[in-house]
């Protein structure tokens, strides 16, 4: 126990120092050299970055604009979970299933979101629904490839035993397949939110007012490498929250991954 | 034959494409019997339970419990595998009721039996311990209670001990005769350790080699507790190692 606790501060106190090492370089490299004419260093824009709690960027502040784009990405991306852990234990577990919609998902899934924004506006137009549209598929691909992996991967002995104890298919897919499914599940939904959110920048070029991704968007067309940053800070930030909560959810549901 | 048995093979016959693996089996198993099979290694013994329980289907033949054509939803029987089969998302309370889960036993009754189980097998103090934190022989302990508690009409164990080491085999072998007096189950139980099927067995089924047919079914007298060392026990040992070789 108290190994572990040490372990954690010793790698908490490691990525602080990689943190730290890298915000000092960035500053020299501005201080020292050309690059400062280029961009701002990193305290000012850590700087920008509080004062746009208090000052909007556009009609928003920083917090506001984070929420635009969450909102966003959690709607999409829940939509993504669903269908995309529905279908890919499916297509994992039935080969009826896998045989009809597997070729077509293959189609799908090596086609990058942002190359779907002139389809998804015609279809839907310039509101909400082609940005939900572009951060769904982003999210929809990776959930779905590790769910029918996960299915895949069952341990046939498991399905022998359930079906000798006398289960169903029914009971075979929600007690067996499903939760031996749940460390790939999770894995594909750790590296979905990181898409979600990577894409929520491109989805908000398509004619938004606010979130992260138009922040940084507008400051492009003003030349503002200062609100640049302070975008891609943000972006950064919220991401790594969402990663950190994704994994003590994935710990938390999946303890008995873990030999202790 | 026997006039009422729990289990009625007849002409059993596998084939895997023009490979005859189990050829025109039959036999009984009266209620309440502790069967061991053995045969050489390779003779198809898996095959033939896999057979029996229609995880493969049958070429030929019939295979019948209480007289009815085998229905593992309708029929409540257990199989032990060799590998372990414990759920690894479980904990071994959750384990042990796994099966009874799957056969919607009323929640009190549910608690009773896993109870009684894991304080059988002696895993009570381990209940919240998950398969990985687990030893092979816990491991196999827990699928062993979690078969018993759906106090199976028919219990198939596929040498369900031949990964663990002699001590460990032992004393899980008089577990096994302990919940088998306890709750008077038929098993049909799979090895190809000889001194094993003795020690088991109330008969012993010997198999030839592929194709697969059943060499002879000799009774066990042995008295419980069994004495490996005593004559009998050795003659008896020696007795189906004689039937046993091919060579």
């Amino acid at each position: 126990m108290i190994k572990s606790q040490k372990e954690k501060i010793q790698r908490v106190l490691a990525g602080l120092f990689s943190i730290g090492a890298f915000l000092a370089l960035w500053q020299w490299a501005v201080v020292s050299t050309t690059l400062g004419q280029l961009m701002p260093g990193p305290i000012t824009v850590i700087t920008s970055f509080i004062q746009a709690f208090s000052v909007p960027i556009g009609t928003c502040t920083i917090q506001q604009h984070v929420g635009w784009s969450l909102s966003r990405v959690m709607i999409a991306y829940l939509v993504a979970a669903v269908v995309g852990i529905g279908l890919g234990v499916l297509m994992g577990w039935n080969p009826k299933i896998e045989a009809i919609f597997k070729p077509l998902y293959d189609i799908i899934r090596p086609i990058p979101p942002i190359a779907w924004i002139p389809l998804s506006i015609v279809w839907f137009g310039l509101g909400e629904m082609t940005k939900y549209f572009l951060i769904f598929l982003s999210a929809f691909s990776n959930i779905t490839l590790n769910a029918y992996e996960g299915a895949k991967s069952v341990d046939p002995v498991l399905m022998g035993a359930s079906r000798m104890l006398g289960a169903n298919r029914t009971q075979t897919l929600l007690t067996v397949v499903l939760p031996a499914s749940m460390p790939f599940i999770f894995a594909g939904l750790q590296v979905a939110i990181s898409t979600s959110w990577a894409t929520v920048v491109a989805a908000e070029m398509v004619r938004s007012t606010e979130g992260v991704g138009w922040v940084i968007v507008s400051a492009q067309d003003t030349n503002d490498m200062n609100q640049t940053l302070v975008g891609i800070l943000a972006i950064g930030i919220v991401g790594f929250i969402l990663a950190t909560i994704m994994r003590g959810v994935e710990t938390r549901l999946c303890k008995w991954n873990k030999s202790e | 034959m026997e006039s009422n048995p729990k289990v009625r093979v007849n002409h059993l016959t596998k084939k895997f494409g023009d490979l005859l693996v189990l050829d025109d089996i039959s036999f009984d198993i009266p209620e309440g019997e502790l069967l061991c099979v053995v045969g050489p290694t390779g003779c198809g013994k898996t095959t033939f339970l896999n057979s029996l329980t229609k995880l493969y289907d049958i070429t030929s033949g019939e295979i019948l419990v209480n007289n009815e054509p085998v229905n593992l939803k309708k029929q409540n029987l257990a199989y032990i595998f060799q590998e372990n089969s414990t759920m690894p998302w479980l904990n071994v309370e959750q384990n042990v009721s796994f099966g009874l889960d799957i056969k919607k036993v009323p929640e009190k009754e549910k608690k009773e039996r896993v109870e009684e189980f894991l304080d059988i097998v002696g895993l009570t103090p381990f209940r919240k311990y998950y398969p990985s934190q687990l030893s092979s022989s816990m491991l196999q302990r827990v699928a062993i209670a979690r078969a018993f508690a759906t106090k199976p009409e028919l219990l198939l164990m596929d040498e369900p001990y031949g990964q663990l080491d002699i001590e460990l085999r032992f004393k899980l072998e008089d577990e096994l005769v302990k919940l088998w007096q306890k709750t008077k189950t038929t098993v049909f139980f799979i090895t190809h350790n000889i001194e094993e099927a003795v020690y088991l067995g109330q008969k012993i089924m010997i198999l030839t080699n592929k194709p697969t047919k059943v060499k002879k079914v000799l009774d066990n007298p042995l008295p419980r507790p069994r004495d490996i060392t005593s004559p009998d026990f050795i003659d008896l040992r020696n007795q189906v190692t004689d039937l046993i070789k091919w060579w």
